[in-house]
This record gives structure tokens, sequence and C-alpha cells, in this order.
């Protein structure tokens, strides 16, 4: 075994000898280097003795893969076994643009997409509202009734791994038109390994896809989740999209505290109905992007199996492994994919899709694409991200053994610090009351502004380099890419077919189906079942919301001072 | 005898609640000593040009990340011109494709600062285009 003080010794040696005439002529590019986000300083070497520091030890805090504390991985075996399901975001147009964009991306050799929808979608309003004008389609595809969605599904899938729909505000109403279109189309709902995003509570800090006040959007989620344990077992019904919080420009600390926060909120209102954490707790998901700040990115996901799995022992008492188990999907992030020079966000893409294979970003990737500053992705954008995923996963051998990088100094002091600092701040979360309290208080969206701003400040003084923005700009007159262009017609086309779906329909069936759900609003009954009835009638799902808005009210934040 | 500060109001019009972009320059123009109202997300053009003319605001800014910049804007502008308060100078952020940025610079946008912009170009842009005495 190495002797540390010898090792301390000989360092202090070498930080005083040759080093200081070799400074002289290569003197260091900074005074101060750091990390991307959280902006610590980066020490010029780590050793041992930067571990003795953080108090690490190799059985305290690695470990072996699948046993706790998960550091390496939670599964035994990670990528040797089973790569990474390769997915990529997606959806557009009506139901049956997106379905042809689906139906080429799985010849391309992906076996999974994300559905997002259109604003109105996510905000319960029909493709005719006069608020969505302008919007239909935008964001994503546009789902006004279950005639849509079962345009959209009409899909192989026996080539489907996984599917994930992004819907927070009124998940009740896709999933119950999830729930009908499959089961028109004979899909046995088992052989769908579907993820409803279903988390309104982190909409209220950032991105805004709220309809109704916080208490009540955590009832309609909760029911959600507990219809789903019931009857779809295989399904999952919540995923904490940490990236929105990234995207928000989150530091690493704060991505997870506030996610983990969020998470324990949503994990206290099922435990209120009387579920047990064993059951919840392996449902939870989370969506964890990297940046380019590789061992940054890399520290924080391994430093979120640790904490999450701690959170679930120590304070709900979680015994069952797959309750201590963090559940990830990782992506590569967007907030350094640049609109200069778009093409280089193939190599940032790539250097990035490296660092969530080493970290062991989840048992699923999301790759965002080149050209997504520009506009919504081209099919030759779709089949290069494909293309970085399947280089990484063959090529490179990151996926050939488990966590590679582990043992390296520099990762496991920068781990530690990590860990420390999240529980730090979940404890500052908890002295205030809560996730619910910090939405209310409106911490959160305050700190998330700081961390935002002072993001910014690091690029504008280009102590934050950022190549074709603060360092080799170029004058761009052409932009070097195709540019997938939306048809404006596609607008006109939606609220048609709404149209049409509303004459065809049986109104008096609708009429009677949406009572039904008011009646559940009102009183304590679980929102789905009704709301099932009144997809399967053609009910819109403004027409459902509408009734929900009535009982439920807007929700109107008051006005955040920065 | 002083300049009189420049006052900005920072809004989202439509659906899209994306506030990065919007507070980051909110907080910049604020530091540069500008008097600004962040109005939040979900305005409508009517929201805003009431707010603009109650707040007796120089300079309107709307982050815009959707898409549907070509219908909000040119109804923002519209309202502006019925109001009798087209004078106030209207700027844009956030997504907005090349050519529509032409057009709506034609429609009466002073500017437009995408992703990557620097926000001393806006404090700039602002204290050149804006007229205090």
């Amino acid at each position: 075994m190495d002797n540390l003080d010898d090792i301390r010794a000989k360092q202090t040696e070498w930080e005083n000898g040759a080093i200081q005439e070799w400074l002289k002529q290569a003197p260091e590019r900074e005074s101060e280097f750091v990390t991307q986000y959280l902006q610590w300083p980066v020490r010029r070497l780590y050793t041992p003795l930067d571990l003795e520091e953080v108090g690490f030890t190799y059985s305290g805090d690695l470990g072996f893969p699948g046993d706790p504390p998960y550091a390496r991985g939670t599964e035994p075996t990670m990528y040797r076994s089973n790569l990474w399901a390769m997915v990529q975001t997606t959806g557009f147009g009506t139901g049956e643009d997106a379905n042809r964009r689906w139906r080429y991306m799985l010849d391309q050799g992906l076996t999974g997409f994300i559905i997002e929808y259109d604003l109105p979608t996510t905000h319960g309003l029909d493709s005719d509202h006069p608020l969505a004008a302008g919007e239909v389609s935008r964001t994503g595809v546009a789902i006004d009734t279950l005639a849509d969605m079962e345009r959209a599904l009409d899909l192989p899938f026996e080539k489907i791994k996984h599917m994930t729909s992004v819907c927070n505000a009124p998940q009740p109403v896709n999933m119950a038109m999830i729930i009908a279109a499959l089961d028109k189309k004979g899909v046995v709902p088992e052989l769908v390994n579907l993820l409803m995003v279903n988390g309104i509570l982190i909409e209220f800090i950032c991105v805004g896809r709220y309809i109704f006040p916080p208490g009540p959007s955590l009832r309609i989620a909760t029911d959600v989740f507990e219809y789903s344990v019931k009857h779809y077992p295989n399904w999952t019904p919540i995923s904490i999209i940490s990236a929105q919080l990234y995207a928000a420009r989150a530091t690493p600390v704060q991505e997870l505290a506030f996610s983990f926060s969020i998470a324990m909120a949503y994990i206290d209102s099922l435990l209120n109905r009387g579920l047990d954490i064993d059951t919840v707790a392996p449902y939870f998901s989370f969506v964890i992007s990297v940046d380019m700040d590789f061992f940054e990115s890399i520290a924080k996901i391994r430093a979120s199996r640790k904490i999450w799995a701690k959170l679930m022992r120590d304070r709900y008492g979680a015994t069952d492994p797959r309750s201590l188990k963090i559940r990830i999907m990782g992506s590569p992030g967007t907030m350094s994919l640049t609109l200069q020079q778009p093409l280089n966000n193939i190599a940032r893409l790539g250097t990035m899709m490296l660092a969530c294979a080493l970290a062991g970003d989840g048992q699923q990737m999301n790759i965002p694409l080149h050209d997504e500053a520009h506009a919504l992705p081209s099919d030759e954008a779709v089949s290069i991200g494909s293309a970085i995923q399947h280089i990484v996963a063959y090529e490179t051998g990151a996926a050939d053994t488990v966590d590679p990088l582990g043992g390296s100094y520099y990762l496991e002091y920068l781990t530690k610090k990590i860990e420390d600092a999240v529980f730090e701040e979940i404890d500052k979360v908890d002295r205030i009351g809560g996730a619910l309290k910090g939405i209310e208080s409106g911490y959160f969206q305050k700190e998330l502004a700081e961390s935002a701003f002072r993001y910014q400040k690091s690029l504008e003084l280009g102590k934050r380099k950022l190549v074709g923005v603060n360092i080799l700009r170029r004058d761009e007159k052409e932009t070097p890419i195709e540019i997938f262009k939306m048809d404006p017609e596609v607008e006109k086309r939606q609220i048609a077919g709404l149209q049409e779906v509303k004459r065809q329909r049986d109104n008096d069936r609708v009429r009677e189906a949406l009572a039904g759900v008011k009646e559940a609003a009102q009183g304590d009954a679980n929102l789905v079942p009704p709301i099932l009835d009144a997809v399967k009638a053609y009910a819109t799902i403004g027409e459902i919301c509408g009734v929900l808005r009535e009982v439920f009210g807007e929700y109107r934040p008051g006005v955040i001072t920065i | 005898m002083g300049e009189k500060t420049i006052r900005v109001l920072i809004a989202k019009l439509g659906l899209d609640g994306h506030t990065t972009g919007a507070t980051v320059v909110a907080r910049a123009l604020r530091d540069a000593g500008m008097e600004v109202i962040y109005t939040g997300i979900k305005q409508t053009p009517e929201m805003v040009v009431q707010t603009a003319i109650q707040e007796d605001v120089d300079v309107i800014g709307i982050s815009s990340l959707s898409g549907a910049h070509m219908k909000h804007f040119p109804r923002l502008l519209d309202l502006l011109r019925e109001s009798g308060a087209e004078d106030k100078l209207v700027i844009a952020g956030g997504v907005i494709p090349e050519e529509d940025i032409t057009e709506l610079n034609k429609r009466g946008v002073a500017a437009t600062f995408t992703m990557g912009t620097d926000t001393s170009q806006i404090i700039e842009f602002i204290n050149r285009s804006v007229h205090k005495d």
C-alpha cells in the first residue's frame, strides 16, 4: 500500500522543484481553472492525498456495481450485457406526420422514441382554441382526441423497446388516450415499455407547462401514478426531468438537490395514500444530461446513484434494492450546442455521448441533434444522431468494462464533493419546508435565475469558452446544413381533423362522460377511469381539461422579482 | 439635470414557458442601470401593450422560443400602432429563423437577438436607440 505521508512529502518536493523553472517557460493558461457550472477550482494534479481529504475509501464510496453504494453502476455488468437503449426525441405535425418520422427512426436502428406534444396539447387546449393560434404542432405533435393518438401510434410495436410520453399537466388524458389507442390496435400493454413523464412539479420551476395550481396538480399526478401501478405495473408513471433544471442553468448540485426534493414531494403524496415505499420508489426515474465539462458531468452522474440510494434507505426505510437503484435516462445536453457553426455540434455530441457511456448514464439514452438550434430535426440529423450512439457503443471500448474511470483521483474527488454539496442543499430545502414550499416561495426560481446569470457572465467575459461563439468566430452567410421546414398548412389540417371528429361522435355520450369527470374531480375518486370514458367517447383534451379548470382553477403565479 | 432612466418591459408571449433567456436579459439590463418590469410567461399581446402603456416603458423585449413568433409579433405591433404607442422600441429574442427576422424587421421589430448574443450587445442597442430628454 502507498504511504500517504511519503506521497505528501514527494508532492511537496515536486511542487517546489523543477516545476518552478518549467512554469517560467510554460506558464499556465489561466490563473485559475474552474469547472463549467459549479465553477469550483480545478487543481493542477490529483493524487491519493485528495482522496484522503474527502474521506474516500473504496469500500465506502465505490464498492461493486449492482450493490450499494451503487457508485460504479446499478447493474453488475452494465453495458457488457445490455447496451443502453438508443432513443431520440421527436414528434411534430399531425399524428400522421409524427407516425411517419417514428417509422423512419425505427428503420434507422433506433429502438425507442420520445413523444413531445405541442404547447396547446400540454396546456390542455384544443388546436382551435384562440391561445393555440400559431402554436399548433410547433414544439411537438398535436393530440386533440383519441383519433390523433390512434393515427400516431399506428406502429410496429414489436420493434419498439421504449416509448416515452412527455406530458405533464394533462397526463391523465394522455394516459387514457394511449390506453385506448393501444387497446384498439390490439397491442398488449405488457409488451410496451411506456414511460409517462407525469412531472408537473418541475414545471412550476422551469418550462411552465402547468394548468392548475400546485396542490390539485399534485393530486392529479398522484391519481395517474396510483392507477398506473394498479393496472399497468410495467409502465413507469413518473419521470423527474432533471435535464429541465439543467437547461435553466442549474449547477449539478442544484440539479440533483432540487430533483430529489421534488421526487420526495411525490413520494410523500403517494405514501399519504397508503402506498408502500418499496412499491413506489422503484418507479421513479430521472432524466439527467451531461454537458461539455467531461469530469463535472461524469461526477454528477456517479454521485446521483449514491445520493438516491442513501435518501431512499435513510429517509424512507426502503429495503428493496429496486428502490435504492436510481433509474436514469441519460442524454448529451443541449445547452452547449451552438447556432454558430452547427456542424461542430456533431463533435460536441460525440464527446458528451462518450461521457454518458463512461458515467453509466442510464439504461436508456437520448441524443439531441446537431441542428437543434435551428429548427426541428432533419432526416440527416436523425441518422447522424443514431450513428454517434453506435460509434460510442461499439468503437470506443467505453461499454466494454464497468465504470472504467473509477479510481481516477480527480473524478473520485469531484464525485465526493458533489455528493456532500447535494446533501447540504437538500437539507436547506427541507428547512424551507420541502419542494412545494420551495416552489410557492420562489426559492428554486431565484436560485436558477442566479446560476443562469452567473453562467452568462462567464461566457461573456470569455472565462467559459464556446467555439464559434466567443472563440474561433466566423463570418457566416450560409448555413451548411439542411433545415427542416414546417408545413404551414399543418395547423389548418389539424383543426379540420378535430372538427370532423366532433361532427361524427356521439355528443350525448361525451356530455355524460364529462359530467363524470367533473364529479370525480370534485371528490376524491381517481380521475383516470372517468377520463378514460370521456376519451373513448372522443371528448377533446380541451373539453376534459376545461372541466378540470372549472373545478381546480387556473394557476397564476405571483410575479418573481429578479 | 439628469438623464431619465430607460424603462424596459420583458415578457413572453404565448404558451412557451422557458424563462432563462428572459430573466438573464432582465437582470443584465437592470445591472446596466435600466428599470426592468418582468411580467413573466403566458402573456397575450393585449396584456403586454396594456402593461407597456401603464408602465410608460421605452422598450418592449419579447422572448419567443416556441416558433409562434410570426403570429405574435405582428399582432403586438398592430396593437401598439392602434394604441398610439408605436414609438416604443420592440425587440425580440429567442429562436427565430433568419428569414423571419428579416420579415419581422420590415414589420417594425427594431432588432432580434438570437442564441449566443452577448447581453452587452442588447444594452448597447437599447442605449443607442432610445432617446431620452
